[in-house]
């Protein structure tokens, strides 16, 4: 296991960690995002690239997107007109 | 369910499912050691055998082309199953704004992400549909790039708003654009039959390795694909979007 591949691994338990700890939707988007971002690289160190793009693309980019997007359109004010 | 007794519940599961994962653990290859003679045999053969660089998408859409079929139906399935559950009675009116609903705030965007999403739109689409193009050569494909283009434009939503992103993003535009990215990989894949030849049997010339229009059958099934991806992944955030939006009396 190459240092590269470590160093990847604690930072993808790192951002873990993260999605199960965030509570509020819109940072659970960016953190499921950063998880996606994190777990692509870690498939670029495997040398799976790939695999890692759609990983990138999905978990990194459409999904948090799409949450985002959905949110956005949701945003609520507690008062009403 | 009281917290004891899921803590229980969880204890009991545990002690029956903890001796099993253990010795599937066991059973696992060393870290980083593969088992599987196939991968390698390809590397070794696949440029010579389909004048492709990327093994990737030569087992994808040539070697296990049937499999990537069976994947783009289960996508086509997802979808149409999204557009079935959401899409109800409500209209297309374009210039209706999903943030106009009761009891919901609407907060403008600040020129700071208009001026981005000007930027990065275009260029996320060029470089999806490069993706797309360049899917025998290098990374990526027909899935990758088509999710990339399609979050393009959700770009466009984000930074110019819904009127413009409905602007650019029509529903019958995206079914067409499924519905063709399926029916192209069915039919090249039906061509060979007629010659006498097996479902998806790489029958165009293989042309020259490291050209756009090298691998034969790989690129145009990419392209398929990228269709495919385009229009089912714009639906999806299409039917979310309009889901969220109130209709009108004039819509129906």
């Amino acid at each position: 296991m190459t240092v590269l591949i470590a160093i990847l691994l604690l930072i993808l338990a790192v951002t873990s960690l993260g999605v199960v700890l965030t509570r509020e939707p819109r940072r659970q988007a960016i953190a499921m995002g950063a998880n996606g971002l994190v777990l692509g690289l870690l498939f670029l160190a495997f040398q799976a690239p790939d695999a890692a793009y759609s990983e990138i693309v999905i978990g990194g980019l459409i999904l948090p997107l799409l949450f985002m997007v959905a949110l956005s359109t949701l945003r609520t004010t507690g008062k009403k007109k | 369910m009281s917290r004891a007794v899921r803590l229980i519940a969880f204890f009991a599961a545990a002690l029956v499912c903890l001796p099993l994962i253990l010795a599937g653990l066991r059973g696992l290859p060393a870290f980083g050691q593969h088992t599987n003679p196939y991968g390698d045999a390809v590397n070794a053969q696949g440029e010579a055998l389909r004048h492709v660089t990327n093994m990737v998408a030569a087992v994808n859409f040539d070697i296990r082309g049937i499999d990537t079929l069976g994947e783009e139906f289960i996508l086509f399935t997802a979808v149409t199953g999204v557009v079935m559950l959401l899409r109800g009675a409500r209209g297309e009116a374009r210039s209706a704004d999903p943030s106009e609903i009761l009891h919901r705030r609407r907060e403008g965007r600040s020129e700071a992400v208009t001026g981005l999403g000007r930027w990065v739109a275009p260029t996320t689409l060029v470089f999806g549909l490069y993706v797309i193009l360049h899917g025998q050569l290098t990374p990526g494909g027909g899935f990758q790039g088509g999710v990339i283009v399609a979050a393009s434009a959700l770009l466009v939503y984000f930074g110019e708003g819904y009127a413009a992103w409905r602007l650019i993003v029509h529903s019958t535009a995206l079914d067409v654009l499924e519905a063709c990215g399926v029916a192209i990989y069915l039919v090249v894949g039906l061509v060979p039959l007629f010659t006498g030849g097996s479902y998806l049997e790489n029958v165009l010339p293989l042309g020259e390795v490291g050209s756009m229009l090298s691998g034969g059958i790989i690129p145009i099934l990419n392209v398929a694909v990228g269709m495919a991806v385009i229009g089912g992944f714009c639906t999806i955030a299409l039917e979310f979007l309009e889901e969220t939006r109130q209709p009108k009396e004039d819509d129906e």
